[in-house]
């Protein structure tokens, strides 16, 4: 589905990745794990156009998408759960979920039935059932979480990049994240998924890459990683 | 006191055109972080358009559509020009220099075209005050609150009915995140500039009977609305009403009870003590500053 | 300086001086002065626009309040003209102060149009206090006498001559010292600024007092220069013009201000002439089409970008043979230009000549300049203090923010001379307890005591200078300025040298330069970036950067040094490296707070860990002890989602 080859890219001068070649086939989920810096989000980033790449090639489904413009992207049907969740504060949960089927609704994507897709999302989220008319900004983190998730998943995406949706949550909300994780990959969902907490982002994954200092040192699939003793050693929490 | 409130309601009037001026900042200050300096020229230039399209006998009601298409237009020429490579080269000295020199530029060209004197412009509604609470109103006065109010709650059940409006909303949110969504924020902000300039060339022509008319209407206006944009907080919508009619109500008693030429200080030197004390704004929140 | 650079500064002065015996034509002499009074301002307005880069729409009115200082001075009190120039310098300095009021709080546009309505209420005040400034109707005044001889033009525009180089050689000092770089601190980073212990609110205000100083000084010369002065001149239009030719001379040169000025003033008597216009606007219509077109023939660019400033270039062309006349264009061919330079020429003249034939700035050849100097004492200083066994105790720091608690009741005790390790997943709350002990951030609730003195509510540069130091998550560095400088910021505190020394050049001063500066290289080599001093930080590799941060907080000789995720993004020789350099740190006896996710780093070289997850605190321990602590297991795994199995 997604093919990253010989990919360069960074923040102005400055290059993170030096070289990165991936791929995430159709209806697996692809791991990124590497310590704070290796360029997980990076690769993210410029997958779905938010920083130019210079050099390389990134296709989506065979068409080359490498430096578009990131709202392009999204209407080629790719879907960015960025890091930090960026849900639409000032908007309730409502508007934030029905701006992920902007494009469908636009006339961009096949519309399908945007209704019927706002009730599958709240009953996997069933707390944003609960909250679907309270604005954004004033759900929990784990609540936001769980919204830039399901935005995502409104867009009826080709594949969908979560960045981190772990990050500063409660243990017992990391599950349920992890949990929801497998399920849409039970479902056939095209993931890639970057996590800080590598064992269990190799869990639900079929593949990983083990970034450092923008270069792919170690990929395989997920269960052999989970076992190999350098991997184990350096990410997985060392025993 | 019947002077007194003979100064509210004018005040009123006047600060209602600042709060529609302000309004304008608040939209393009939310899409893109960036405001127009010639945001005043814009309204100069839709009430001497305004001016000529009555004179060539289009009726007032009929013009405001037209001058508001124009308003548009102009508007998004100054994002398109001034705006957007700044924004590309990340330069937030570019595009304050670049919409300062478009303003000189439009004032100059309209200097040029309607000449350097000030013009009147007839008052579509009849200039016979009305008796209201012991004082005199101009039916004008009426309009221009009316139609001030209407253009902000136009502007806003588009914001919160249509996708569209909410792509807008999401823009102001979050710029990435939105345009993770297919939003596409380079023409929303576009669009913003269009509809900013609109507001203030409608504004334009909702105070021009009221004064005079030229090319220099439009400087000491604009950074007037500026100082309620922030009184208000550039980020709250009843704030701009309120602090407009803070500041017209502040500069009609001022005009009358110090002295006309003084009229334009309250208003400033509110906007230096509100910038010094809460640069958020009077309601305004202020942002977590982030490391 | 350069001999070659002495002759020509000499050789210029001299042109200057002999310039009104050369020709008698009282037009040609007074337009020069106008110039050269001109550039004063600009001197002070780059300190304001190019060193803390913010946007002054407000020096116009400054130079209205020194010329009518002077102005009223003179007719109401006949105050002799170096009183009168004082008196300028001094109430339009107190104005700048007033002005950078509002430009503590705010920045970029705000500032912008708040000094844009102070330019406005000046002018209004200007206008209406006729009692004082003759409102509309202007002040009259003639060439002052001095030392009681009555100046005539050409005695008069040597005595602009000699302020304008007394200005220049102020200026220049002054930007060139620990001030200089205090300013260009402040834009390349505020927060970074105050963590170095340079407060961003006293060198605002220092900078626009000075600025505004100039601007007075320049309004007073231009007052008795003109012998008339009136309300519209100190407009918008003419602070407009004075950004312009900032911008077009070129930011941060004094040769950038003289050429800007010479524009502003030499421009309108062009455009007069429409004659000259065409034949001006079709040359440079012709110079962009060949300049774009061998660009695009070289690949350089593409035709898209580069039809706009075309096309612009020959519809100026066709428009100057369609006018008859100029002047009532005038601003908008201003505004043009205006538009042209943001755009094409953001370095200025000067700027595009330096890249255009690689001539290196001052900043790295004084990096190589200063190599030889020998440091008078250690570079990394032993800190003294008390001798408490606990350096750091922070005790129920709540910080919340809205409400999300990102620090929940944490406990922190610090040994002094330890290393002390804080770690916990992504959003724990590890950054935010940094930016609580350096002060970024005021706690909710909770108090945090560093040598036995509270440092809640304390600034974040009165913390950085009561000895607590550090580096940042992601890099603050003061970008366009070079390793050396960088480095030389951290050892601002080590000046004790004020304006009047800088000015002049004293002992002090001198010494103080060449210690600091001899520090700064020792600092530089102890993280291993000598080589690079002479660099622009924001173009060095990322891992370079780290270390250069490490090296600028080690400035500050610090009791305690909080680095925050250095081997982020450095590679595995790299890292080897920095644990070298944070243990010969230690060794000094500098406390460390080192947060990191490389556990191996973390494991090899801390006494204490603690854990946080969540914003608690939930273990705390030696490494090893830490390590094994189940609690912790479970947060850096993800809770159970460990031991889910995939579906």
């Amino acid at each position: 589905m997604l093919k990253i080859t010989n990919l360069h890219a960074g923040y102005g001068k400055v290059e993170v990745l030096h070289g990165i070649t991936l791929e995430v086939p159709k209806g697996s989920v692809v791991t990124l794990i590497g310590s704070n810096g290796a360029g997980k989000t990076t690769t993210m980033r410029a997958i779905s156009g938010m920083i130019a790449p210079t050099e390389g090639r990134i296709t989506l489904g065979g068409e080359d998408i490498t430096g578009r413009e990131s709202h392009r992207i999204a209407k080629l049907g790719v879907a960015h759960s960025p890091e930090g969740r960026r849900v639409f504060a000032t908007m309730t949960v409502n508007d934030n979920l029905l701006l992920g089927a902007f494009p469908r609704l636009t006339g961009s994507r096949p519309k399908g039935d945007v209704t019927a897709d706002l009730a599958r999302a709240m009953e996997y989220f069933p707390r944003l059932k609960e909250r679907r008319l309270q604005l954004a900004g004033t759900l929990s983190g784990g609540e936001q979480q769980m919204l830039a998730m399901a935005r995502a998943m409104m867009m009826n995406p080709d594949v969908v990049l979560l960045d981190e949706p772990s990050m500063g949550l409660a243990p017992i909300l990391v599950e349920e994240v992890f949990r929801i994780i497998a399920r849409l990959r039970k479902e056939g969902v095209t993931m890639m998924l970057v996590e800080q907490f590598a064992a269990a982002a190799l869990n639900v994954a079929d593949y990983g890459y083990v970034l450092e200092n923008g270069r792919i040192a170690v990929h395989g699939p997920a269960e052999k990683l989970k076992n190999d003793p350098a991997v184990k050693a350096a990410y997985l929490g060392g025993h | 006191m019947q002077i007194f409130t003979q100064l509210l309601f004018s005040g009123i009037a006047l600060g209602m055109i600042y709060a529609v001026i302000a309004f304008g900042y608040q939209l393009t200050f939310a899409t893109s972080d960036t405001l127009n300096f010639g945001q005043g020229d814009a309204l100069m230039l839709g009430a001497l358009v305004g001016l000529t399209l009555v004179n060539l006998g289009v009726n007032y009601w009929l013009m405001i559509p037209l001058v508001c298409l124009f308003g548009a237009a102009q508007g998004a020429f100054v994002e398109r020009i001034g705006v957007r490579p700044a924004i590309k080269i990340k330069s937030e000295f570019g595009w304050i220099m670049s919409t300062i020199a478009l303003g000189i530029i439009f004032k100059n060209v309209a200097e040029n075209v309607w000449g350097r004197d000030d013009l009147k412009f007839p008052s579509p509604l009849p200039e016979s005050p009305m008796h209201f609470l012991g004082a005199n109103v101009l039916p004008m006065e009426i309009l221009v609150v009316v139609g001030a109010v209407l253009m902000m709650l136009a502007v806003e059940i588009f914001n919160r009915k249509s996708i569209y409006g909410k792509a807008v909303v999401a823009t102001f949110n979050d710029r990435d995140a939105a345009k993770l969504m297919g939003i596409n924020t380079g023409l929303v902000i576009t669009f913003s500039y269009a509809l900013s300039s609109t507001t203030a060339a409608f504004a334009g022509v909702l105070i021009a009977p009221l004064t005079l008319t030229g090319a220099t209407m439009g400087a000491v206006l604009g950074l007037k609305a500026f100082a309620v944009a922030i009184i208000g907080g550039l980020t709250s919508g009843m704030g701009i009403i309120v602090g407009g009619i803070i500041l017209g109500v502040a500069e009609t008693t001022t005009g009358f009870y110090l002295s006309t030429g003084y009229k334009d200080v309250p208003g400033l030197v509110l906007l230096l003590i509100v910038l010094a004390v809460k640069p958020a704004g009077l309601f305004g929140k202020s942002a977590i500053k982030k490391v | 300086m350069k001999p070659s650079k002495w002759a020509l500064a000499g050789l210029g002065v001299l042109a200057l001086v002999l310039f009104p015996v050369a020709t008698t034509n009282p037009y040609y002499i007074h337009l020069l002065e106008t110039i050269m009074i001109y550039a004063i301002v600009l001197f002070g307005l780059d300190i304001v626009v190019g060193y803390t880069g913010q946007v002054s729409l407000g020096h116009a009115g400054l130079f209205g309040i020194g010329a009518y200082t002077a102005g009223v001075l003179v007719t109401k009190l006949g105050v002799p003209l170096l009183v009168a120039l004082i008196a300028a310098i001094g109430v339009t300095a107190l104005f700048g102060a007033l002005l950078a009021l509002p430009a503590l709080r705010v920045t970029g546009p705000y500032l912008a149009m708040v000094t844009l309505a102070f330019g406005t209420i000046i002018q209004i005040l200007i206008n209406e206090m006729s009692f004082l400034t003759e409102g509309p109707m202007g002040i009259k005044l003639s060439k002052p006498p001095l030392l009681g001889h009555k100046l005539d033009e050409q005695e008069f525009f040597w005595l602009v001559v000699f302020v304008l180089i007394a200005s220049l050689v102020f200026v220049h000092r002054v930007l060139r010292s620990h001030l200089g770089r205090a300013f260009e601190a402040l834009r390349g980073s505020p927060v970074a600024s105050d963590c170095m212990g340079v407060s961003v609110y006293r060198y605002k205000v220092y900078a626009f007092v000075i600025s505004a100083g100039l601007a007075g000084l320049a309004g007073s010369l231009y007052a008795y220069s003109e012998q008339y002065i009136s309300p519209n001149t100190y407009n918008f239009e003419l602070t407009v013009l004075f950004l312009l030719a900032i911008i077009m001379g070129g930011r941060k040169t004094r040769t950038g201000a003289l050429l800007g000025a010479a524009i502003i003033v030499m421009l309108p008597k062009l455009l007069d002439d429409i004659e000259l216009f065409r034949i001006v606007a079709v040359t440079f219509a012709v110079l962009i089409a060949v300049g774009s077109g061998i660009q695009v023939a070289r690949g350089k660019t593409t035709v898209v970008k580069t039809s706009i400033p075309v096309v612009g270039g020959i519809a100026l062309a066709a428009l100057s043979f369609v006018l008859t006349t100029m002047t009532d264009w005038r601003l908008s061919v201003f505004g043009v230009i205006t538009l042209f330079v943001v755009y094409f020429l953001q370095d200025g003249i000067v700027g595009f000549v330096r890249t255009t034939f690689n001539i290196e700035g001052h900043a790295s050849a004084e990096a190589e300049e200063t190599r030889a100097l020998t440091v008078g004492g250690a570079a990394l200083q032993h800190p003294s203090g008390g001798t408490t066994p606990e350096l750091l105790v922070a005790s129920n720091v709540l910080m919340q923010f809205g409400g999300l608690k990102a620090l929940n009741n944490v406990d922190l005790r610090v040994k002094r001379g330890s290393i002390h390790g804080l770690i916990g997943p992504n959003g724990s709350g590890k950054s935010t307890m940094m930016n609580v002990l350096t002060g970024i951030y005021v706690p909710t609730a909770g108090s945090i005591v560093f040598e036995d003195k509270s440092v809640v509510g304390r600034t974040p540069s009165d913390i950085a200078l009561s000895g607590i130091a550090r580096t940042f998550q992601n890099v603050q560095l003061f970008g366009e300025m070079t390793a050396l400088q960088n480095v030389l910021v951290g050892l601002h505190h080590t000046f004790v040298s004020n304006l009047v020394d800088v000015a002049l050049h004293t002992p002090r001063y001198k010494r103080d330069r060449d210690q600091s500066a001899a520090r700064a290289h020792a600092l530089l080599s102890i993280v291993g970036l000598s080589d690079l001093a002479g660099e622009e930080a924001r173009n060095l590799p990322y891992g370079k950067q780290r270390l250069l941060e490490i090296a600028r907080a080690l400035a500050l000789n610090p009791q305690l040094l909080l680095l925050d995720e250095p081997a982020a993004g450095l590679t595995a020789p790299d890292i080897k490296e920095l644990v070298t350099i944070i243990q010969k740190i230690r060794a000094e006896g500098i406390t460390i707070i080192l947060i990191e996710h490389h556990m191996d780093v973390v494991m090899a070289i801390c006494d204490t860990v603690t854990v946080l997850d969540f914003g608690q605190k939930i273990a705390e321990g030696t490494p090893a002890a830490v390590k094994s602590d189940p609690k912790v297991i479970e947060a850096y795994l993800g809770g159970d989602a460990a031991s889910l199995s995939p579906a």
